[in-house]
């Protein structure tokens, strides 16, 4: 028995530091700095390989996912209207000024716009807030540049969320890629290569293009209700489409996902058809002149229109 | 999302208007009656008119193509043009006016050309 408490407090004082020293070891991957956070989603050694989808990807919104369409920065300034609207009036936020907001409040448009945001230090959500208020108030270009080095790029989805229910599948391993197969990929960083179970799946995109007010958070932020819509109103309609057949497949713009703005997007959305006639009615001896115009417009799409 | 319909007479002269908003209303905070703006003031949605999916949405207009005066204590409408057309148009807008480029996305349009026989009673 005592060799047994012994052999315990021996194990205690080895296994417990070992522990701690890893929970600071996790505390310590952290990026400090915005440089830090981009390297550790660095995407560069895809482009070879994954020329296409690369080029595809820069042209989305994704690529820009904290300034939003490129020379506007409309994202970036709707950053900095949460933190003066919204943060700074709140009396229990802990904002009073810029230079308060953590990662934690940025988190209230990051846990989409930035969900890697949640792997850095305070000192990233402050650099960050620098950049927002440099550019959207003085058109500082260089900030502009820093701000579109945050992004979802390959690592987000294709690691990162690519497994949802990390009970029954597991955590993301950071040294594989998730797509359809199983299989080596030829990537230092990356490689091994495996099948993520929601690739094809709607599920994955509703992660970030969501359900409606986000509960998980002190205070609940609603920016996107798509998924949440896609659930309730398609699917009980019938439809059967996921968000990447029509986004990706259909439209065949691939990694380029776009939405109200993409011709492409546009033509599979609506069927629109118009009817008119004038005729003139009476009432009595006055004739009443009159146009009748009935417009019919059908939703194909896997979703109300507008939707968030 | 946006339905404009307008009637014009042959001169370009505008004589009537009218618009139709799809869009979910949200709410700020998910309480009381205000609509929110930004997303971090959205907590609820307090009407839907947006275009739900694959379901038809029916709209129609029914336009006067007269000006209306008394006569006499007789009510007169007078026909404003025999031959005009009717723009119908289909935006895509998330905020601000229509006509800003920056902001509208035209999904759609078509104009119809419709006549009123002269003569007759």
């Amino acid at each position: 028995m005592r060799l047994l408490k012994s052999t315990l407090v021996l194990l205690g004082c080895i296994v417990v530091p070992c522990m701690i020293s890893g929970v600071q070891a996790a505390e310590e991957k952290k990026a400090k700095t915005i440089a830090e956070l981009v390297a550790m989603y660095d995407s560069s050694s895809c482009v070879d390989c994954h020329t296409e989808a690369h080029e595809q990807w820069q042209k989305s919104l994704h690529a820009r996912s904290i300034f939003g369409p490129e020379d506007v920065g409309r994202t970036a300034a709707t950053f900095k209207t949460t933190i003066e609207n919204g943060l700074k009036e709140w009396p229990h936020s802990g904002v009073k000024k810029p230079e308060d907001v953590g990662v934690k409040h940025l988190m209230i448009c990051a846990k989409c716009h930035l969900p890697q945001l949640q792997e850095a230090e305070d000192s990233v959500a402050k650099e960050i807030v620098e950049n927002i208020y440099a550019f959207v108030d003085d058109g500082d270009e260089e900030a502009a540049e820093v701000l579109q080095s945050l992004n979802i790029g390959c690592t987000v989805c294709h690691n990162r969320n690519a497994i949802v229910h990390k009970w029954k599948d597991g955590y993301p391993e950071k040294n594989a890629v998730y797509g359809n197969t199983d299989g080596e990929h030829e990537d230092e960083a990356h490689p091994v290569m495996k099948k993520s179970m929601i690739m094809k799946e709607s599920i994955l995109c509703g992660q970030c293009h969501g359900l409606g007010p986000n509960f998980d958070m002190e205070n609940p932020t609603q920016c996107a209700t798509l998924y949440g819509a896609h659930l309730y109103t398609y699917i009980p309609e019938g439809g059967q489409a996921t968000c990447q057949e029509c986004h990706m497949e259909k439209s065949g713009l691939g990694h380029n996902m776009q939405s109200y703005r993409a011709p492409e997007m546009v033509k599979m959305a609506l069927d629109v058809e118009v009817e008119a006639d004038a005729y003139q009615w009476r009432d009595g001896s006055t004739m009443t002149p009159l146009a009748n115009v009935i417009v019919e417009i059908k939703n194909k799409a896997g979703h109300p229109i507008p939707d968030g | 999302m946006v339905l404009y319909v307008t009637a014009k007479t042959q001169d370009g002269k505008v004589f009537y208007k009218n618009e139709k908003i799809y869009m979910p209303v949200p709410q700020q905070m998910g309480r009381g009656d205000k609509m929110g703006r930004g997303p971090y003031e959205k907590s609820g949605i307090l009407r839907d008119t947006s275009l739900p999916p694959l379901k038809v949405t029916k709209e129609q207009f029914l336009i006067p193509v007269y000006k209306e005066s008394t006569k006499d204590g007789k009510v007169v409408r007078d026909i404003i043009a025999n031959d005009f057309t009717v723009d119908v148009e289909i935006s895509y807008q998330p905020y601000g006016k229509k006509d800003d480029p920056d902001n509208t996305q035209k999904w759609f349009a078509v104009t119809k050309k419709l006549s009123i026989e002269k003569g007759g009673k």
